[in-house]
């Protein structure tokens, strides 16, 4: 008879709670990102919690991409026309040190946190450093504005986009010299490994060039929308995301079958990704002064105001919320 | 290292010109640029937004503020104003049109090749923010900093452009409007723009102003510039012509007495110079503009018909039979 009396008010309970556990606003992430505004020579400090910027970092004239060190202890921020390298702390984005090192555009760890390779766009060259000592290797003069670069999982290649001669390079990181250099697509920018291929966003078109990483050849070309830029893949590894530039959506890909799942309106030049804890991606719109966060369930997003032409992001979803 | 903090200084200015450029980079350039296969120029694409957005804007307020000063009380009103609708032409083409695309990639792969280089070899060039920590961050202020000293180069720009034979012939044309008006500030010979960009980006990389800090100081110094050149008897009174340069006293820079390859007022935005070098005059009142020593042309031709004139006289001044002249 207890039984069913416990049983009967679990029931009437959870009726009662159901609703309210649904309907109730989802738990924002709390953390600090730090958003790059590229034409604010700047560096916006967003509370994750409230969707507010706090502050900015003052930096000398055109930061666009960032990056944790593999030991986890820096942010590194590069500053193309500074003509320097900062490096912040990634809880509070107190400056460690600035380094000057030339054209430092676009930046990776490799995977086994011994290399660190630097696009410079506007000078035509990439470098590829040790990380450790951040002693240059080697530099390779290229044809043209090296953009993106990604790595084979077992560390042995680089690979950088040739934004204006429609390229891709392979560097080997064992001999530090050039593997192949070859044309993928019209205007090439964002790169990615994905299951024994090298994905290239092509900024030209409106499509995906999967490459073969020994020859470089083009084996396929997966349609995701006009001017594809940069992709990403999710943490869990189940949706691989695509921005494209032109036609100002972000594409939901299923990184096995490479099919598009759904193509969400992300307007103002959708650019750099990164993923919180709750689910929701983070992305920079360049020319909107904004970045959007997104809920993929519902394909509504929140946005966040910061600088001008906001570029490279980075979640600390572990820090504290940022002090003003 | 202490971590220097900037408050939001110019955040708001920045927004409405950013998101104005936005606008026109989304739904216009974009669809162009991806239409006829040049999206690697959209980066480009969006740097010449800003300096239009920035130029159209000055040339709007320059508009609103110069054309009713110019009915309130101007120096001298003309029969028909047909020589000033070419002033206004030049002020298009150098604000809004080409000549703000040239001038941002030209000086944005001259920054970024002199100082990649300097900083290959571990010497990262001077900027005032570097000098001076404090700075960072401080953008009125820092901005203010890099105006005056940019005026000053400024005055001596235009000291040797009256000093030297060849140079005062190609400036001659913009002395030769004797309608002078608000829009009379751009019109200049195109070879006599491209040395003011060399000198301006010169000085500029030397003291490192910031690619994209350079469209909106260059566009604040030029509307001062503008309303200086205004049809209008207008004075700061006897400190503030002292302070900054007014109609009144750059219209004596422009008198016929004082075309020529010694003249007084050079100043563009700030009397200081001229104060400091004893080229100031500040007795001359509203004398009529314009440079009797030029060919016709060079006053009342059409836009190309001033350039050629403006070429001849270059080239002629290279003779040697051409001596400097001084009127007055």
């Amino acid at each position: 008879m207890r039984r069913v009396y416990f049983r009967r008010t679990a029931m009437r309970w959870a009726v009662f709670l159901l609703p309210i556990l649904l309907l109730a606003p989802h738990a924002r992430a709390a953390g600090v990102a730090f958003v790059i505004d590229s034409g604010a020579a700047a560096i916006s400090v967003v509370d994750m919690a409230t969707l507010q910027e706090v502050r900015r970092i003052p930096v000398l004239r055109e930061p666009h991409h960032l990056v944790p060190s593999p030991d986890g202890k820096s942010l590194l921020v590069g500053d193309t026309a500074g003509n320097e390298m900062l490096f912040l702390d990634p809880a509070t984005g107190a400056i460690q040190k600035r380094m000057p090192i030339a054209d430092p555009y676009q930046l990776g760890f490799s995977p086994d946190g011994k290399f660190l390779t630097v696009a410079g766009l506007a000078r035509n060259q990439i470098d590829v450093y040790d990380a450790a000592s951040m002693k240059l290797l080697k530099r390779f003069p290229v044809k043209s504005t090296p953009s993106h670069v990604a790595y084979s999982p077992d560390s042995a290649t680089a690979f950088v986009t040739l934004q204006d001669t429609d390229r891709l390079v392979a560097i080997d990181l064992r001999k530090l010299e050039e593997k192949w250099n070859q044309p993928v697509g019209k205007t090439p920018a964002g790169v990615l490994w994905l299951n024994g291929k090298v994905l290239v966003a092509d900024m030209g078109t409106d499509y995906v060039a999967q490459v073969d990483p020994a020859d470089g050849r083009v084996v396929a070309k997966i349609v995701t929308g006009k001017g594809a830029h940069n992709l990403f893949l999710s943490p869990d590894r189940k949706i691989l995301w695509v921005n494209n530039r032109a036609g100002g959506t972000t594409a939901a890909v299923d990184p096995t079958t490479l099919k598009v799942l759904r193509t969400y309106a992300i307007p103002g030049g959708p650019d750099d990704i990164d993923f919180a804890p709750d689910g929701k991606l983070w992305i920079t719109r360049r020319w909107a002064e904004k970045v959007a966060v997104l809920d993929p369930a519902t394909g509504n997003y929140q946005t966040v105001a910061v600088g001008r032409s906001p570029h490279g992001l980075w979640l600390n979803p572990k820090a504290p919320s940022p002090a003003r | 290292m202490a971590e220097p903090q900037g408050p939001f200084a110019g955040a708001v200015m920045e927004d409405v010109f950013g998101l104005a450029a936005g606008w026109v980079q989304e739904n216009l350039l974009i669809p162009l640029l991806y239409g006829l296969g040049l999206m690697r120029w959209e980066d480009i694409a969006f740097g010449w937004a800003l300096f239009a957005v920035y130029g159209a804007c000055q040339v709007v307020v320059t508009f609103a503020v110069c054309l009713p000063l110019e009915h309130w009380r101007p120096v001298e009103r003309w029969p028909n104003n047909n020589a000033v609708w070419v002033d206004a032409l030049y002020t298009a083409i150098s604000r809004i049109g080409v000549l703000p695309l040239v001038t941002f990639v030209l000086f944005y792969r001259l920054q970024v090749a002199t100082n990649g280089y300097l900083a290959d070899h571990g010497w990262v060039p001077p900027t005032l923010e570097r000098l001076f920590p404090a700075l960072l961050g401080q953008q009125i202020l820092t901005f203010a900093l890099y105006a005056i000293v940019l005026d000053f180069a400024e005055y001596w720009r235009h000291w040797l452009a009256h000093r030297f034979r060849w140079w005062w012939a190609l400036h001659s044309l913009h002395h030769a409007q004797r309608q002078m008006t608000f829009w009379s500030d751009d019109r200049n010979h195109i070879l006599d723009d491209l040395i003011a960009f060399v000198w301006f980006s010169a000085i500029a990389l030397a003291i490192g102003v910031p690619p994209l800090q350079f469209p909106l100081l260059v566009l604040v110094l030029r509307f001062l510039e503008s309303l200086s050149h205004a049809n209008v008897r207008l004075s700061f009174g006897s400190i503030g012509d002292r302070l900054l340069i007014s109609p009144r006293f750059h219209r004596a820079h422009h008198g016929i007495k004082a075309a020529g390859v010694r003249s007084c007022n050079y100043g563009a935005v700030l009397p200081w110079w001229d104060i400091l070098f004893g080229t100031a005059d500040f007795a001359h009142d509203y004398a009529p503009t314009g440079d009797p020593s030029g060919e016709e042309a060079l006053a009342t031709g059409s836009y190309w018909q001033q350039q050629g004139a403006g070429l001849r006289r270059f080239i002629r001044s290279f003779s040697a039979t051409a001596t400097p002249r001084r009127i007055g």
